[in-house]
C-alpha cells in the first residue's frame, strides 16, 4: 500500500471529525490534525481506534504519540503494517 | 512561572458504547486510574463520564505545561491522575445557566484532583453537569485567583467556538481590569495570549471548546504565590502599561 493510497483512506477516517471539508479535500503531509484540520483533540483516540481497525493494527502510547499531522499518521500505519507484514 | 490549563466535555457529544470499550479508555486511562474508579466508589458518576473527567483533567494539566514546556506533545497515560475527591454523594444538575464565570471555587462542589506528569505536580478542579464536564489546573492547590467561565454557544463550527469564546474571556478581562481593548493573541507556540495595544500583559489564560460549549480559565496571581492583592497588582501592572 503506497503513502498516497493511506492518504486517501484517511480523508475517510477523518471525515466524521472535522468540518472543514474543503481543507480534507487538499491535505498533505504537513496537515496538522488539531491546527488545520480542527479537529478537535477529544476526537484523536476515536481517530486512531479507527485506524487500528481499519488497517487491522495496534498503535501503541509511543505511536500514538507520534501522530499530529498527516505525515506522521500515515508514518505510523506505513510501520504497523510493516510489522504485521 | 505563571501559567493555567483548562478543558471542556460536552457529554451529548462523546459516544457512550465506545468510551465503554476498553480499546478505547485504556488508550486514556493509566491501571492505576481504573482501580481509582473502582476503588473510590464514584457511584454518582457513570464509568464513560469518568473517563471523560480524566480526559479532561489530563488535557488541562497538558495544556498548563504546555505553556512552560512548549515541545510537549499531550500523552493521556503518561499525565496520571492519583488523587480524586468529591462529595460522597454529589448532586449532579442540568447546566441551566447558559453561561457562568466564577473566580475560585468556593460554594461549588467541585471534584478536586491531583495529577502528576513526570516530576511535576499539578492540582484540578472539575465541576460536572449532566450535560458537561470542565476542569481547570492550577500548580498549587490554591485556586481562589483562578477565574473560569463557561457558556453554552448557538452553533458548533470551529470559526463560532473561537469567537464566542474569545469574546466571553475578553469581556470578563475589560470588566475585570476597567479596559476596552484587550485582545486575545497566540504565541509562536500556539499558547494564547493576553494583549492590550500589541503588549502581552502577563496574565495566562487558556481556552477550550467541544460541541456548543466554550470555556476559558486563567490565573490572576503571578508565579504560586497566590495573594489576594494580586488583582490589584495586575491592574496596576495594566494602567502602568498604558500609560507608556
Amino acid at each position: 500500500m503506497t503513502r498516497i493510497e493511506i492518504l486517501n483512506e484517511l480523508k475517510k477516517v477523518f471525515a466524521p471529525y472535522t468540518t472543514n471539508k474543503e481543507m480534507l479535500e487538499s491535505i498533505n503531509d504537513q496537515t496538522d490534525l488539531i491546527k488545520d484540520l480542527k479537529i478537535n483533540s477529544a476526537n484523536l483516540v476515536d481517530i486512531i481506534i479507527d485506524a487500528e481497525a481499519k488497517y487491522n493494527i495496534e498503535i501503541d502510547y509511543d505511536s500514538a504519540d507520534k501522530i499530529i499531522n498527516v505525515g506522521t499518521c500515515i508514518d505510523v500505519i506505513v510501520e504497523k503494517l510493516n510489522q504485521n507484514a | 512561572m505563571n501559567s493555567t490549563g483548562n478543558d471542556i466535555v460536552s457529554l451529548n457529544a462523546i459516544d457512550i458504547t465506545r468510551t465503554k470499550q476498553y480499546r478505547f479508555y485504556s488508550k486514556i486511562l493509566s491501571t492505576t486510574e481504573k482501580e481509582l474508579y473502582r476503588n473510590a466508589k464514584f457511584t454518582a458518576i457513570p464509568f464513560e463520564n469518568f473517563v471523560w473527567l480524566l480526559w479532561s483533567i489530563k488535557e488541562s494539566a497538558f495544556k498548563y505545561l504546555q505553556r512552560i514546556r512548549p515541545d510537549l506533545i499531550f500523552s493521556p497515560t503518561k499525565f496520571v491522575v492519583k488523587q480524586l475527591h468529591l462529595l460522597s454523594d454529589p448532586i449532579i444538575t442540568n447546566f441551566e445557566a447558559k453561561q457562568t464565570e466564577g473566580i475560585g471555587f468556593d460554594g461549588k462542589d467541585s471534584i478536586n484532583g491531583m495529577i502528576a506528569f513526570g516530576a511535576y505536580i499539578l492540582y484540578s478542579k472539575s465541576l460536572i453537569y449532566n450535560e458537561l464536564i470542565v476542569s481547570v489546573v492550577n500548580c498549587d492547590e490554591n485556586f481562589e485567583n483562578t477565574a473560569w467561565g463557561i457558556k453554552l454557544i448557538d452553533k458548533s463550527d470551529p470559526h463560532c467556538q473561537s469567537m464566542e469564546v474569545r469574546t466571553l474571556l475578553v469581556n470578563k478581562l475589560n470588566s475585570l481590569f476597567s479596559a476596552d481593548n484587550i485582545s486575545i493573541g497566540k504565541n509562536s507556540n500556539g499558547v494564547p495570549t493576553v494583549m492590550k495595544e500589541n503588549k502581552t500583559l502577563p496574565i495566562s489564560v487558556s481556552l477550550s471548546h467541544h460541541d456548543r460549549l466554550v470555556a476559558y480559565s486563567f490565573q490572576l496571581a503571578e508565579g504560586r504565590s497566590c495573594d489576594a492583592t494580586s488583582i490589584k497588582n495586575l491592574n496596576r501592572g495594566i494602567q502602568i502599561e498604558s500609560k507608556r
